[in-house]
């Protein structure tokens, strides 16, 4: 009987907690003091303004922040969020893909183009208020390179050294001239970061922060992420002050909580079908852009294989085969784009090459094919490797449509293969695979990572398809180094059309990004940079 | 007593070799698997010669056998190594995030679906043959066979979506979190009195532990039925009810004796439970060790899986170590 009595006074006590913390669930309105009721001003003291309640906007993600440190980081979200509490000597300006003044106010080119000089603000301060001058822009990259974390090779490669002329005047000396290095101070191996972060080692779960419009106030790992306004911030303060980032498993559950408000943004990434959903949601807003991440396929061309892929032919055989838009449509429901070249669309230079194989041309593709030696009494046998484990649940589906469209042609049989994300990067490497599909978010937002990294002999090793050609490795050599950007264009042109007689890579589908916010949400900026600014929210 | 203390001290000096074989397994299985953790995280991007260089660094480049020895030293200095992906965090400290998250969930779900299994077990048990009987039989079919992440996501639409009254995930609203101590937010909120702490814990937790807790809780309905069944025929029962004991009575007495082989269960559950309830994690986004671990394996970072399972198969041995000590307490015929 007694322990009855308690049970029920337990029961009753959890009740009670469980019912007077109920309206506290969410804490949207930060400070819930109420003002006091209003007394008569002293004639000496100004009367003190009612608090307005503090604004706060909620954004749900199904991608992590891996690593608050700039010499390790190296992926997009993170990225992001780096973005928003640091900052480089140049950035893309909001809503465009051309780079602007950021940290530093000016800078200038020497010794044909070796040589780069950039003069800082002054008044430039961490969100703890110390200054920040151009030793610690030296300190921080010199940092990076020591460090030799994963992205340190977007500074090692192209810088030789850093200095400090003085406490405004940061002085690159690279290792030869590169056109596109100003993109590359807009990436985070480049942010100046607070003297707090440990000298020689990765500091991951440093908090401090770099020059930014917001500073991290709480961080627990995979679940929330608070940034609040930085007091000491050089330029316009945020329109938010609040910004929470909440971290979800998985799309659905995402989905789910922006449908019951839980959420006042659901950001990276709902699956297509959900997005579908949610557009027909009265309460939501649903906003694509043209993304910079990009979808091809690669076709093995090693010479020391026995793959039919090194023909030619074969190769243009199924870039005419393939059908774009049919994907888009049945694996992606329309939320990406049909892409034709490896520089994605709406970037300088893009050329849509690839239109003319065609889409779905099934003619031209066993015109090709029988070039090579291939008919419907001898078919061609293709292996197609996809993987499950990194490219969404929808990797399956665009597999099996590729599948179907390939064998449209009646000359090839395909046969489809998988393998998860650790055996399918290995397998490339070991020239494994005769054809497998990726994909490239970029780290600078050039043509420079969009080509070389797939087309340049030797640096394109991890595709295991040592494409090499002298020619495109010249035309990519001068496109790097030529100082204007009518003279690149030229160059690129001339890349992505040597691209499309190759055809080692096929390009597929180039992303949209889309973001769901609730009605009220304004102030949403999205780009080709992919980069969510929080701080233009209001 | 004595004779249970060595028993303890026994079990304890087996978990050593337990954990070597378990730990050389796991560690030769991941190398031998295709990939590595730094081509997996990087590879697609870094030249050739910076992925060897990351290799080197991470000792991959070593041969195996050295590997495994280097680890084992490490491991017997107190030292689990570093995780080879993403922040290169410290293993424990990664173990120490997500583990409490686990722990707390199990719990929950453990209790709720001992208290379900044993009330419809019984019910169903004390009468034999009705229609509650039927019904109860046919809800541990029914509990037994539910897909979690459908059944996850019909209570999330319900009690989310359309009542609004849940949490659709995580594991706490934002800016609520309790001063961690023991890092389990329901102890924690408890231990600093923080009162809109707990209740935003308390239902974050609620439609996880509930989903868990339905789903195992047929395993125990069938379980209890049975071994009630069982014992309500013995001799003994029969002659408590001829000398006219009261029915609670005899109900008590039962089921202290259809409760052993229910134990057992409990043990092996609450280890199943661990390291199992991945898919309720994924469904509620709780940031847990089936997450973690699921992630880990697919991007062979192997310090951080090698780390996990010698923590887990520690923690799996210390519980059965528990539910061995519980047998003695309950079955005064088990001796050891």
């Amino acid at each position: 009987m007694k322990s009855g009595k308690k049970l029920v006074l337990i029961l009753l006590v959890i009740g009670i907690l469980l019912f007077s913390g109920c309206a506290g669930e969410q804490p949207k309105e930060a400070p819930k003091e109420t003002p006091k009721p209003a007394e008569t001003p002293k004639p000496a003291e100004t009367p003190k303004p009612t608090p307005t309640p503090e604004k706060v906007y909620v954004i749900g993600v199904t991608d992590k922040v891996t690593d608050m440190d700039t010499a390790n980081a190296y992926d997009f979200f993170t990225w992001e969020v780096m973005n928003n509490v640091m900052g480089g000597l140049y950035r893309y300006k909001p809503g465009t893909t051309e780079l602007e003044p950021y940290l530093a106010e000016s800078y200038e080119v020497q010794e044909n183009g070796k040589v780069y000089i950039f003069h800082l603000r002054k008044d430039l301060k961490f969100a703890d208020g110390t200054p920040c001058t151009a030793q610690d822009v030296v300190r921080s990259i010199k940092r990076v390179m020591e460090i030799a974390g994963d992205p340190s090779w977007l500074v090692t490669d192209f810088v030789e050294d850093v200095t400090a002329v003085d406490d405004y005047t940061v002085k690159f000396t690279l290792t030869k001239p590169i056109a596109y290095f100003l993109s590359l101070t807009a990436t985070p191996p480049y942010f100046p970061v607070h003297p707090n972060y440990k000298p020689n080692e990765i500091d991951s779960d440093q908090t401090a922060g770099g020059v930014g419009p917001y500073k991290i106030t709480k961080w627990v790992r995979d679940q929330e992420l608070i940034l609040e306004a930085n007091p000491y911030f050089f330029g316009e303060k945020p329109k938010t002050p609040k910004i929470i980032i909440r971290f979800y498993q998985d799309a659905t559950t995402l989905r789910l909580a922006i449908e019951k408000g839980e959420i006042d943004i659901a950001w990276r990434t709902l699956t297509p079908v959900d997005i579908e959903s949610l557009k027909a949601n009265k309460n939501l807003n649903v906003k694509e852009v043209p993304g910079a991440f990009i979808r091809y396929l690669v076709l093995n061309g090693n010479e020391s294989t026995e793959y039919p892929t090194k023909d030619v032919n074969v190769r243009r055989g199924i870039a005419a085969a393939i059908d774009r838009n049919d994907l888009n449509q049945r694996v992606f429901l329309g939320t990406m784009e049909p892409l034709y070249s490896l520089v994605p669309k709406g970037m300088w230079s893009y050329k849509a090459v690839f239109q003319e194989y065609g889409d779905g041309n099934i003619e031209l593709a066993k015109e090709y094919l029988a070039q090579a030696g291939y008919n419907e009494n001898n078919k061609l046998k293709l292996e197609l490797w996809w993987t499950p484990t990194h490219y969404g649940d929808t990797e399956k589906d665009l597999a099996q449509v590729v599948k179907e469209q390939l064998e449209a042609t009646g000359v090839i049989e395909v046969e489809l293969k998988s393998a998860e994300w650790s055996t399918y990067v290995d397998y490339a490497r070991k020239s494994a695979m005769m054809a497998s599909f990726f994909g490239w978010y970029p780290d600078y937002i050039d043509p420079d990572d969009y080509t070389t990294p797939f087309l340049k002999s030797g640096a394109n090793s991890w595709l295991g398809y040592p494409y090499s050609n002298a020619e495109m490795d010249e035309l990519l050599e001068k496109a790097a180094i030529a100082s204007t950007q009518d003279e690149r264009t030229k160059y690129y042109e001339q890349i992505q059309d040597k691209l499309k007689e190759d055809a080692p890579i096929i390009p597929l589908l180039q992303g949209k990004l889309t973001i769901v916010t609730k009605k009220d949400v304004k102030g949403v900026v999205l780009d080709p940079t992919m980069l969510f600014r929080y701080y233009l929210l209001e | 007593m004595t004779s249970l203390k060595a028993y303890i001290v026994t079990r304890a000096l087996l978990v050593i070799p337990t954990v070597l074989i378990l730990l050389t397994l796991v560690f030769f299985i991941l190398r031998i698997l295709p990939g590595d953790p730094i081509a997996s995280m990087v590879g697609q991007k870094v030249p050739p010669e910076v992925l060897e260089k990351l290799r080197e660094e991470a000792g991959l480049n070593k041969p195996l056998i050295v590997q495994y020895f280097d680890y084992l030293y490490n491991i017997l200095h107190g030292n689990f190594g570093r995780s080879m992906i993403w922040g290169k965090r410290p293993v424990t400290a990664e173990i120490m995030d997500r583990f409490p998250a686990t722990l707390e969930l199990t719990i929950f779900g453990f209790v709720i679906s001992v208290i379900l299994g044993i009330i419809t077990g019984s019910v169903a048990a004390f009468r034999r043959g009705s229609k509650i009987d039927a019904s109860m039989r046919i809800y541990s079919i029914l509990a037994y066979s539910l897909f979690i992440p459908w059944f996850g996501m019909v209570l999330q639409m319900i009690f989310g979506v359309y009542l609004k009254i849940l949490p659709i995930g995580g594991r706490i609203s934002p800016g609520t979190e309790p001063e961690r101590i023991t890092s389990l937010y329901v102890v924690d909120s408890l231990l600093t009195l923080n009162t809109s702490a707990l209740s935003s814990a308390l239902m974050h937790l609620f439609l996880p532990a509930l989903t868990l807790g339905i789903v195992l809780s047929g395993a125990y309905t069938r379980l209890v039925r049975n071994n009630l069944i069982d014992v309500l025929s013995q001799d003994y029962i029969t002659a408590y009810r001829s000398r006219g004991v009261k029915d609670r009575k005899i109900a008590i007495h039962a089921m202290k004796n259809a409760f052993i082989p229910v134990i057992t269960l409990m043990g092996l559950q609450f280890a199943i439970l661990l390291a199992g309830a991945v898919l309720t994690e994924t469904t509620f986004s709780w940031p847990g060790m089936g997450t973690f671990l699921l992630e880990r394996i697919q991007y062979r970072d192997y310090n951080s899986v090698q780390g996990a399972i010698v923590f887990y198969a520690l923690f799996v041995a210390l519980i059965s170590l528990i539910v061995d000590v519980i047998y003695a307490l309950i079955d005064p015929r088990i001796r050891y």
